[in-house]
């Protein structure tokens, strides 16, 4: 680095000083915007959000002050009472298939990049591409490509005689929620295998080489050495596959609709708040306030309790 | 200072930003110009012909159709009636989705304003009512209808016309299913289709507006025996569905019948327009489903309910204009341009529609109507009955819950609220 005064030719000391003094209007000015949208965007809805799922609407008019009132109702009222715990599990289902399927898959591709180079860039932005197109248009092309009446992959299922093969895939409550988990993966796994990917080149050479000549196969190596210094890789992407996969929307909207596909098999929290806030009659700004209250609190709590969890088993 | 400077810009810039975000004020005291919101974009060429004739008849008034889309229409329209600068007339939704901006007192109660609303039959003012007042809000401007949707060439090439008896039809769908053609485009996976399926294929069955009558004085549930008997006729013709049914959507199921896959489409009178737009060498017919072995009346029924109506925002600078607006909707002139330029059924007594199908709908509707019972009479409350019975007959087409099941799923959602009237 070259020393401040041999730049400005003025003694360190009076720059310094100077640069103090303009550094905490300037450093204000800059974080002003930040703020005033962070408070905008997030704090302002958010405490509106709890200070409406106080009350009793009548559409837009706010009626008197119920307390717990919209929560208490959310969660008895039939048939909410019931699609309510169902969301929450499909979630539950689609966190777990999504770790297992997406990011599995994502840490074995940024293990073969990281061992054969050959051809790493290409794949690396050939497995990321689907991050550029918006899920809405992932989910509809989806669900074309997997129609049973004009989609091309029953076609070709039916061309090569795997007639059985060729299911309604969106259609039957057993098959849609995996083909969601899929769907989601194909067009995320480049996150994981990016993180996956640096993090696997973060690790010290000395240590893989220490634990070859030591006659450590592969397998342990990998076992041994890298995946204990993946571990905070491993808690960015469960982190962010929770909150991700918490907050779904727009992918299920696109493949199974509002009400989240055949006998509600989709249906996630996320089209639950859609569907009271949208189509919940005369107290629907109440009632949706609660229920994204609830969602908010479930997401929140969790991710600091999973952030925390895997901060403990980091390896320094 | 340059950091004070700094901070004063940020401050400057910010309120900059937020003043030219507000909206603007006034509009000149003479001219009166009526804002009309809507959710028909497609609509706006249309809208703007037939406003002309009302502009020239009268001096000083000009009328502007702006349109919002149609799923976000319901939010936006909720908060522009709460403000001057949102619309003087609105277009509204019906029944129960009604019912949020007249809790709200958004709207004009128009019963002694619009004196030829009483000339309007009762169940298409019903559509527009205030629930718990009984005032009507809007002037309605379309009825749907529901039928069979069929291609007049594939039942030609069939050998088959528009049945007249149960025993005919499925004559002729088993002569469509024997020739390779689907006989019937239903979709399964966009389940809002289902209450209407089961309207069209089930409303003989439990007896159409008597049933209705009977429903809402409570001496008749969805779980009473003709309502369920109703979901079993509908699903017994499931075996003339698409093969995979349970994965074919609106659209595919709309695809399947222009491209004359499927011989005949259960739907809405609104899809004619759009099946003659995606073929229009497509030569299309309608009827209705004929009384079903053991069905409660010996006649065809044709169900249908009212799209929806235009009613005046309680907030209007100019009530009095906007009101002599919607007069002017309840008028033939206005219905007559409106069915010509829309290609719509309107409501307004004498308007005969100029499209032979669309005359044969109203025609049909007016000799033997039928409500949409979920959709427009059970809507009022939450859980409405139409979001019920859209969930419950997922599960009864999918195998997965048998007719008893799902009517008593909604009526367990819907004795939560609903009072009946004595």
């Amino acid at each position: 680095m070259v020393p401040a005064q041999e730049l400005t030719g003025r003694p360190a000391r009076r720059s310094r000083r100077r640069a103090g003094r303009v550094s905490a209007g300037w450093i204000t000015s800059f974080c002003l915007p930040a703020f005033a949208l962070y408070g905008l965007f997030l704090v302002v809805p958010l405490v509106t959000a709890f200070y409406y799922g106080l009350f009793r609407w009548d559409g837009t008019q706010r009626g008197e002050f119920v307390g717990i009132g919209n929560y208490r109702e959310i969660l008895t009222r039939y048939p909410l009472s019931d699609e309510i715990p169902a969301a929450l599990g499909h979630n539950v289902l689609f966190f777990v298939g999504t770790m297992a399927i997406q990011n599995t898959i994502g840490l074995g591709l940024a293990v073969l990049l990281h061992r054969n180079p050959w051809g790493k860039r290409l794949f690396q932005t050939l497995f990321s591409l689907p991050y550029l197109i918006s899920p809405l248009i992932v989910g509809y092309i989806w669900s074309l490509l997997l129609s049973p009446t004009f989609g091309p992959i029953n076609f070709a299922l039916r061309a090569v005689g795997l007639d059985a093969w060729a299911r309604p895939w969106l259609g039957e409550p057993d098959l849609a929620l995996p083909v969601l988990i899929v769907v989601n993966a194909w067009q995320w796994i480049g996150g994981p295998m990016l993180i996956f990917g640096a993090a696997l080149a973060g690790i010290p050479q000395e240590l893989e080489e220490a634990a070859a000549m030591d006659g450590a196969s592969p397998t342990r190596t990998f076992w041994s050495i890298r995946f204990p210094l993946l571990i905070p890789a491993v808690g960015v992407i469960t982190v962010l596959t929770f909150i991700g996969c918490f907050n779904i929307f727009d992918l299920v909207y696109a493949l199974g609709g509002s009400d989240g596909g055949p006998g509600g098999a989709m249906d996630v929290l996320g089209l639950l708040y859609y569907r009271t806030a949208f189509r919940g009659g005369s107290n629907a700004i109440g009632e949706s306030s609660a229920l994204a209250m609830l969602i908010f609190v479930l997401i929140f709590g969790v991710s600091l309790a999973l952030e925390r969890t895997l901060r403990r088993r980091e390896v320094h | 200072m340059p950091s004070r400077r700094g901070v004063l810009g940020a401050a400057a810039l910010l309120a900059f930003a937020l003043t030219a975000c507000a909206p603007g004020s006034g509009g000149d005291s003479d001219a009166v110009n009526l804002k009309v919101w809507g959710w028909r974009q497609e609509d706006v060429a249309a809208y703007k012909k037939i406003f002309q004739s009302y502009e020239k008849a009268h001096p000083g008034v000009t009328v502007e159709y702006v349109p919002y889309k149609n799923t976000e229409y319901d939010t936006i329209l909720k908060t522009g009636l709460t403000d001057a600068n949102g619309p003087d007339v609105a277009q509204l939704r019906s029944y129960g989705l009604l019912q949020p901006l007249v809790g709200s007192g958004s709207l004009v109660p128009l019963d002694d304003q619009v004196d030829t609303l009483s000339g309007f039959p009762k169940p298409i003012l019903d559509g527009a009512k205030g629930e718990k007042d009984g005032h009507v809000y809007g002037v309605p401007f379309a009825i749907q209808t529901l039928h069979v949707i069929y291609n007049k060439k594939v039942f030609a090439d069939n050998g088959i016309a528009a049945p007249t008896t149960w025993a005919d039809m499925i004559a002729g769908f088993d002569k469509l299913s024997k020739a390779g053609v689907t006989p019937l485009a239903n979709t399964v996976t966009d389940k809002w289709m289902l209450p209407i399926e089961q309207e069209i294929f089930g409303a003989t069955t439990y007896g159409g507006p008597d049933y209705l009558t009977k429903m809402l004085n409570g001496s008749a549930k969805f779980t009473d025996a003709p309502w369920v008997k109703s979901l079993e006729t509908w699903k017994s013709t499931q075996k003339y569905w698409p093969s995979q049914a349970s994965g074919v959507s609106y659209s595919d199921a709309q695809a399947l019948f222009t491209s004359g896959r499927a011989a005949a489409f259960p739907g809405g009178v609104w899809e004619l327009a759009g099946f003659k737009k995606a073929n229009p060498q497509l030569d299309m017919g309608i009827f209705n489903v004929p009384p079903a072995p053991g069905a409660a009346v010996d006649k065809t029924l044709v169900p249908g309910y009212v799209d929806g109506s235009f009613g005046v925002s309680a907030k209007s600078r100019h009530r009095d204009a906007a009101l002599d607006l919607v007069r002017w909707m309840a008028t033939e002139q206005f219905g007559t341009a409106l069915s010509n330029e829309l290609q719509q059924i309107s409501p307004v007594p004498g308007v005969e529609p100029q499209d032979e199908l669309l005359a044969q709908a109203l025609k049909g509707y007016q000799a033997n109507p039928s409500p949409y019972v979920t959709y427009a009479y059970f809507s009022g409350g939450t859980p409405t009955a139409w979001d019920l019975a859209s969930e419950a007959f997922s599960d009864y087409v999918l195998g997965r819950s048998n007719a008893a099941d799902a009517a008593a799923h909604i009526q367990r959602g819907v004795d939560q609220w609903f009072r009946p009237k004595n």
